[in-house]
C-alpha cells in the first residue's frame, strides 16, 4: 500500500480536512457496516501562510439549487468558454473576465493545488470589530485590580478603529455611556428583572436602524460610514477616558453579610449586552466578553441562591434531580445564546473563581456562538492574564487570528448526504437535496453559522452514503464534497474560503484491504469521540459508554483478522492499531467520566474538546507522554505506570496541564546539585530539555495550560499518577488495558456477538 | 527590542499557575506551531506481559559529560528556560531625556489635536514625571521608555507603538495610568506627520501644475 499517512498529512496541510475513511464505501448498506461513519474534521480557516487570497469573487454554478463554486474537479471547455459543475452537471458560461483563459492559462481556482482557495469580497462597507466588556464587580480587591489592569492593557492590543463598550454588574447592572466630555454617565438596571430586547433598547434611547434587520450580509454600499453609538465608541477616541473609567471601578457597593454570597445579576447583565448589540450593530462581528468571579445569584439565570450553606449543584445533585435552578437558568442562557448567534455575535466567558461559576448553565453562550470559555482560579494569575492576551495574538500578516460571522455551506455529490455537524455552530436550517433525514449532531441542514472562530476552530461533519447497494459506481468514480465558508476577516474584509475534495469510491466486498489501508484512525477516534460527547450531553451517561463499547467491538469484528473463538489469533492491521487504545482512554476521559469533576469543569473540558483540531483533540483523549533520559533522544512512551522509571524524566501533556515529573534518581541527583558541576554538564542539559519542550507548548497554546513541575514522592505527582493509574484496584494501567484488550478480543472473535 | 524573560506564575492565587512570558517572548512565538511532541506508542498486540522494571539503580552520580555517548538530549525552544532569569544591570535612563521629547511632541501636536485631548495627554505626562521622579518606576520601564522616545523621534511609529504595547503587557501595574497618554501621543504625532507629508505633496503637485508648458493646455 502507498503511504496513506503521507496522503492524509498532505491533505490536512493543504485543505484542513481529515476524513475517517479516505476510500469511500460505494453503497449505503456497506457504509453502515463499517461502524465508523464517513465523516471529516474540517478546520475552515486553517492557517495557510503560502496561500495569498485572490482579489476577485468566486464563479458560481448558475443552477439556483446548486451554486457550487468553480473548482479543480470541474470539466472545462476552453474553446467554448464553458464549464460543467461537478456536483449538478449544469453547464455554465464563464463570465466575460475569463475570456482569456486556456489550457496553459488557467485561473487559480481550476488548478489542483488550489483545492483550497480564498477570495476577498471587494464590495460592501467594511464594519469595524466590536468588543463589549461585561464585568462582574463582586470580586475581591486584588482580583478586581488585576482584572481592571488586564482590561486596560487590552485597550492597547485592540485595533484603533474597533468599537469598545463597558457594562458592569453586581446587584445592579450599569451600562456606561462613553463620552469624551469628562462627566461619566451610566444607565442603571435592576438585576432582578429581565427585559425584552425592545425594552432595553428603549430604555437606553437607541433608535431602530433605518434598514429593517436582515439575516444576510451587512451594510449596503450607499449607507453612511459605520456609525458608533454612545455606548460603543472607537478605541482611538475613547481609550484615555475608558482607561480612567476602568481604573475608577469599585467593588460592588452592596454589603455582603456573613454566610452569604454576593448578589450577582449575570443573567440580566448578559441580556442587556445582547440587547444593546442587537439594537445597534446586528450582523457584524462583535464579541461580548463576560468576566465573572462567581455564580449568578439573583434574577433570571441565577444558578444558586445567596446562602453559602447551600452549595452549588454537583453531578450527584443533578443526577438526583436536586438542582432547582438548573433548568430555568439553562433555558435563559440558551435563549440569549440563540439570539446572539442569530445576530452574528459571539459571547466569551472568562470565569475566575475558586468555586463554580455556573459554566454548566452558561456554556451554550460560548458553544453556540463560537465564543471562548476560560476557567481559572483568579484574575490575578498568569493563566488568566496570558490566556486573555492570547486572544489578541496576531498572525504572520499582523492581523488578529480571530474571525467573525462565518457561514459554512457544504455541498456533496449525489451519492452522499449530510447528516450533521458537531462543533461551535448553530444550524441555519437550510434544507436541500444534500440533507439527510438521519441526523448526527446538528443536522437537518447543509449550512451552519459560526459567529466566532479562529484558525484552529474545527467542526466535525458527518455524512451518509446514500447510493443503493445494487447501483454500481463507474470504474474510477469519485465522490466530491465542497466546503464554502463566508466570513469576516479581522481586517474587516469579507472573505470566502472554498475547499473542494474528492475521494475514490470502492466496492467493500472486493476492495476491503484498500479501504482498510485508507482508514484514518486518529480522525475516526476524534469523530467518534465527538459523537459520544454529543450524545452524553443529551442522553444518560452509561448508555454512551455502552454504545462506544459496542461500536468498538463491531469495528474489531469487521476489520480484525482472527480465527473464530480464538482470541489469541486476533490481529489488527497497522491503520487500526492505535484505535482501541484511543477508545480505552476516551471511556476514562473527563469528557465521558463526569463524577471526578464538577459540572463546571466537565462543561469546560467538553467546550474545548468540541472545537479543537485533530492533534489537540487527540492529546485530550489520550495524553502524550515523553521520556527523557541519558539513553537517547526523547521518546514517546506508553501512558502507563511502567513508564515511570527512576532514571527518567517524564513530560505529560493532557492539553489542560503540562506535567514534568522527575524520576527518583533524577530527583536525588538534582538535590545533590550535579547540574551545577561543570563535569556533569550533560545532566544540566537533561534537566533543561523537557523544560524547553514544555515552554514551547506553554508559549503557544490557547487556553494556557496549568504547569506542574514535580518529582517522585511529590504531592503533585498525583496528576501524572492519576492518568497512568486511574484505579486503585489495578497496579498499572497496562494490566488494566490488557484486561480491556483481552476482553475486547474475546468478544470480537465470538460467534455470539 | 523588548525583553525576553519568563517569570513564575502566581502560586498563591492559582495552584499550578503557569509561568508568565514577557511580551517579547510571546510575539516571538508567532502563530501556531506544529506540536513537536505528538507521537504515541501502540501497546503490543500479542499481550506478552511487560517485564516489571528493575529496582532503582544504586545511587551513584550521573554519567559525567565526557562519557556521554552522544550529544545531550535535544530540547527545543529559546535559550531562556522556564526558570526566572535576571538581566544585566544597565546605566539608568535619564528622565529629562525621555520627558523633554515627549513634551515637545505634544507641543507639535497642539495645532492639530483637540485641546481636551492635549490637556489629557499633558496631565498624563505630568503623572509620568511625578512617578519617575518619585522613584516609582522600575529600571526596565525607564529603559524601554527611553527606547520608545528614540523611535518616536526617528518617526518609527510602529516600533514606538510596539514598545508601548510591550510595556502595557509586561508592566501594566506601573504604567497603566499614564501610558495611554503616550500611546495617544504617538498616534497624534503619526497622523500629524502624514498630514504634513500629504500637504507637502499637494503643494509640490500644484507647483508642478503651474509649470506646465504654456501651449499644452490648448490641445484639444
Amino acid at each position: 500500500m502507498a503511504t496513506y499517512l503521507e496522503f492524509i498529512q498532505q491533505n490536512e496541510e493543504r485543505d484542513g480536512v481529515r476524513f475517517s475513511w479516505n476510500v469511500w464505501p460505494s453503497s449505503r448498506l456497506e457504509a453502515t457496516r463499517m461502524v465508523v461513519p464517513l465523516a471529516c474534521l474540517l478546520t475552515p480557516l486553517k492557517e495557510r501562510p503560502d496561500l495569498p487570497p485572490v482579489q476577485y469573487e468566486p464563479v458560481l454554478c448558475s443552477r439556483p439549487t446548486c451554486k457550487a463554486v468553480l473548482n479543480p474537479l470541474c470539466q472545462v471547455d476552453y474553446r467554448a468558454k464553458l464549464w460543467a459543475c461537478n456536483f449538478c452537471f449544469q453547464r455554465n458560461q464563464f463570465p466575460p473576465a475569463y475570456g482569456g483563459i486556456s489550457e496553459v492559462n488557467q485561473p487559480a481556482e481550476l488548478m489542483p493545488q488550489f483545492s483550497t482557495i480564498e477570495y476577498v469580497i471587494q464590495r460592501g462597507a467594511q464594519s469595524p470589530l466590536i468588543f463589549l466588556y461585561v464585568v462582574d464587580t463582586c470580586l475581591e480587591e486584588d482580583d478586581l485590580q488585576a482584572l481592571k489592569e488586564s482590561l486596560q492593557m487590552s485597550l492597547s492590543l485592540l485595533p484603533p478603529d474597533a468599537l469598545v463598550g463597558l457594562i458592569t454588574f453586581g446587584r445592579m447592572v450599569q451600562v456606561h455611556e462613553l463620552s469624551c466630555e469628562g462627566i461619566s454617565k451610566s444607565y442603571v438596571f435592576r438585576g432582578t428583572k429581565d427585559l425584552t430586547a425592545k425594552q432595553i433598547q428603549d430604555m437606553l434611547g437607541l433608535t431602530k436602524p433605518a434598514m429593517p434587520m436582515q439575516q444576510a450580509r451587512p451594510a449596503q454600499p450607499q449607507e453612511h460610514p459605520f456609525a458608533s453609538s454612545r455606548f460603543l465608541q472607537p478605541v482611538h477616541k475613547i481609550d484615555m477616558n475608558l482607561t480612567d473609567l476602568l481604573g475608577e471601578l469599585q467593588r460592588d457597593p452592596w454589603p455582603v453579610t456573613q454566610g452569604k454570597r454576593p448578589l450577582r445579576s449575570t443573567g440580566v447583565a448578559l441580556s442587556i449586552a445582547v440587547g444593546l448589540l442587537e439594537g445597534t450593530f446586528p450582523n457584524t462581528g462583535a464579541r461580548i466578553m463576560l468576566f465573572t468571579g462567581g455564580p449568578p445569584t439573583q434574577g433570571p439565570g441565577m444558578v444558586v441562591g445567596d446562602e453559602l450553606k447551600i452549595p452549588i449543584r454537583s453531578w450527584h445533585d443533578i443526577e438526583k434531580d436536586n438542582a432547582r435552578f438548573m433548568k430555568k437558568a439553562t433555558k435563559h442562557y440558551e435563549m440569549l445564546a440563540n439570539r446572539t448567534a442569530a445576530n452574528g455575535h459571539c459571547i466569551d466567558i472568562y470565569a475566575c473563581a475558586l468555586d463554580q461559576t455556573g459554566l454548566l448553565e452558561m456554556k451554550c453562550c460560548a458553544n453556540l456562538t463560537g465564543g471562548y470559555m476560560v476557567m481559572g482560579d483568579s484574575f490575578n494569575t498568569s493563566l488568566f492574564k496570558q490566556t486573555f492576551q492570547r486572544i489578541f495574538t496576531k498572525d504572520f500578516n499582523g492581523d488578529f487570528r480571530m474571525a467573525f460571522g462565518a457561514t459554512l455551506d457544504v455541498k456533496t455529490s449525489r451519492e452522499l448526504k449530510i447528516a450533521g455537524a458537531i462543533g461551535p455552530c448553530v444550524s441555519l436550517n437550510v434544507k436541500g437535496p444534500c440533507v439527510s433525514e438521519n441526523e448526527l449532531g446538528v443536522g437537518g441542514t447543509s449550512q451552519w453559522k459560526i459567529c466566532g472562530l479562529d484558525p484552529t476552530s474545527t467542526l466535525g461533519i458527518y455524512f451518509e452514503v446514500v447510493n443503493q447497494h445494487n447501483t454500481p459506481i463507474p470504474q474510477g468514480g469519485r465522490g466530491a464534497i465542497q466546503f464554502v465558508t463566508h466570513y469576516q476577516h479581522s481586517s474587516t474584509q469579507r472573505r470566502i474560503r472554498v475547499t473542494t475534495i474528492a475521494r475514490n469510491w470502492a466496492d467493500v466486498q472486493s476492495q476491503l484491504r484498500h479501504i482498510e489501508a485508507a482508514f484514518d484512525q486518529e480522525a475516526a477516534a476524534v469523530l467518534m469521540a465527538r459523537l459520544g460527547v454529543f450524545r452524553a450531553e443529551s442522553e444518560e451517561g452509561p448508555d454512551v459508554l455502552r454504545w462506544l463499547d459496542r461500536q468498538l467491538i463491531r469495528l474489531c469484528q469487521k476489520f480484525g483478522q482472527y480465527n473464530k473463538e480464538d482470541p489469541t489469533s486476533f490481529r489488527l492491521s497497522d491503520s487500526f492499531s492505535l484505535y482501541p487504545q484511543f477508545m480505552f482512554h476516551l471511556r476514562r476521559s473527563p469528557f465521558l467520566q463526569v463524577f471526578n469533576n464538577s459540572p463546571d469543569e466537565s462543561s469546560y473540558y467538553r467546550h474545548h474538546f468540541a472545537r479543537q483540531d485533530l492533534t489537540q483533540s487527540l492529546i485530550m483523549i489520550q495524553p502524550i507522554l515523553y521520556s527523557y533520559s541519558f539513553h537517547g533522544p526523547p521518546e514517546p512512551v506508553l501512558l502507563d505506570s511502567s513508564s515511570i522509571l527512576a532514571d527518567r524524566i517524564l513530560l505529560m501533556d493532557t492539553f489542560f496541564q503540562i506535567v514534568i515529573y522527575l524520576g527518583e534518581t533524577i530527583a536525588q541527583w538534582r538535590k545533590a546539585g550535579y547540574q551545577d558541576m561543570p563535569e556533569y554538564e550533560n545532566f544540566k542539559h537533561l534537566l533543561q530539555a523537557p523544560l524547553d519542550d514544555a515552554q514551547e507548548i506553554l508559549q503557544a497554546r490557547f487556553p494556557m495550560p496549568r504547569y506542574i513541575n514535580t518529582e517522585h514522592g511529590g504531592s503533585q505527582a498525583r496528576f501524572l499518577l492519576s492518568k497512568v493509574n486511574p484505579s486503585q484496584t489495578h497496579n498499572n494501567l497496562y494490566a488494566w488495558g490488557q484486561v480491556f484488550m483481552d476482553h475486547l478480543k474475546k468478544l470480537a472473535v465470538s460467534s455470539a456477538c | 527590542m523588548a525583553e525576553l524573560y519568563v517569570k513564575p506564575g502566581n502560586k498563591e492565587r492559582g495552584w499550578n499557575d503557569p509561568p508568565q512570558f514577557s511580551y517579547g517572548l510571546q510575539t516571538q512565538a508567532g502563530g501556531p506551531r506544529r506540536s513537536l511532541l505528538t507521537k504515541r506508542v501502540a501497546a503490543p498486540q500479542d499481550g506478552s506481559p511487560r517485564e516489571t522494571s528493575p529496582g532503582p539503580p544504586p545511587m551513584g552520580p550521573p554519567p559525567p559529560s565526557s562519557k556521554a555517548p552522544r550529544s545531550p538530549p535535544v530540547g527545543s525552544g529559546p535559550a531562556s528556560g522556564v526558570e526566572p532569569t535576571s538581566f544585566p544591570v544597565e546605566s539608568e535612563a535619564v528622565m529629562e531625556d525621555v520627558l523633554r521629547p515627549l513634551e515637545q511632541a505634544l507641543e507639535d501636536c497642539r495645532g492639530h489635536t483637540r485641546k481636551q485631548v492635549c490637556d489629557d495627554i499633558s496631565r498624563r505626562l505630568a503623572l509620568l514625571q511625578e512617578q519617575w521622579a518619585g522613584g516609582k518606576l522600575s529600571i526596565p520601564v525607564k529603559k524601554r521608555m527611553a527606547l520608545l522616545v528614540q523611535e518616536l523621534s526617528s518617526h518609527r511609529w510602529d516600533a514606538a507603538d510596539d514598545i508601548h504595547r510591550s510595556l502595557m503587557v509586561d508592566h501594566v501595574t506601573e504604567v497603566s495610568q499614564w501610558m495611554v497618554g503616550v500611546k495617544r501621543l504617538i498616534a497624534e504625532k503619526r497622523s500629524l506627520f502624514s498630514e504634513e507629508a500629504a500637504n507637502e505633496e499637494k503643494s509640490a503637485a500644484t507647483a508642478e501644475k503651474n509649470h506646465t508648458i504654456p501651449g499644452f493646455q490648448q490641445a484639444s
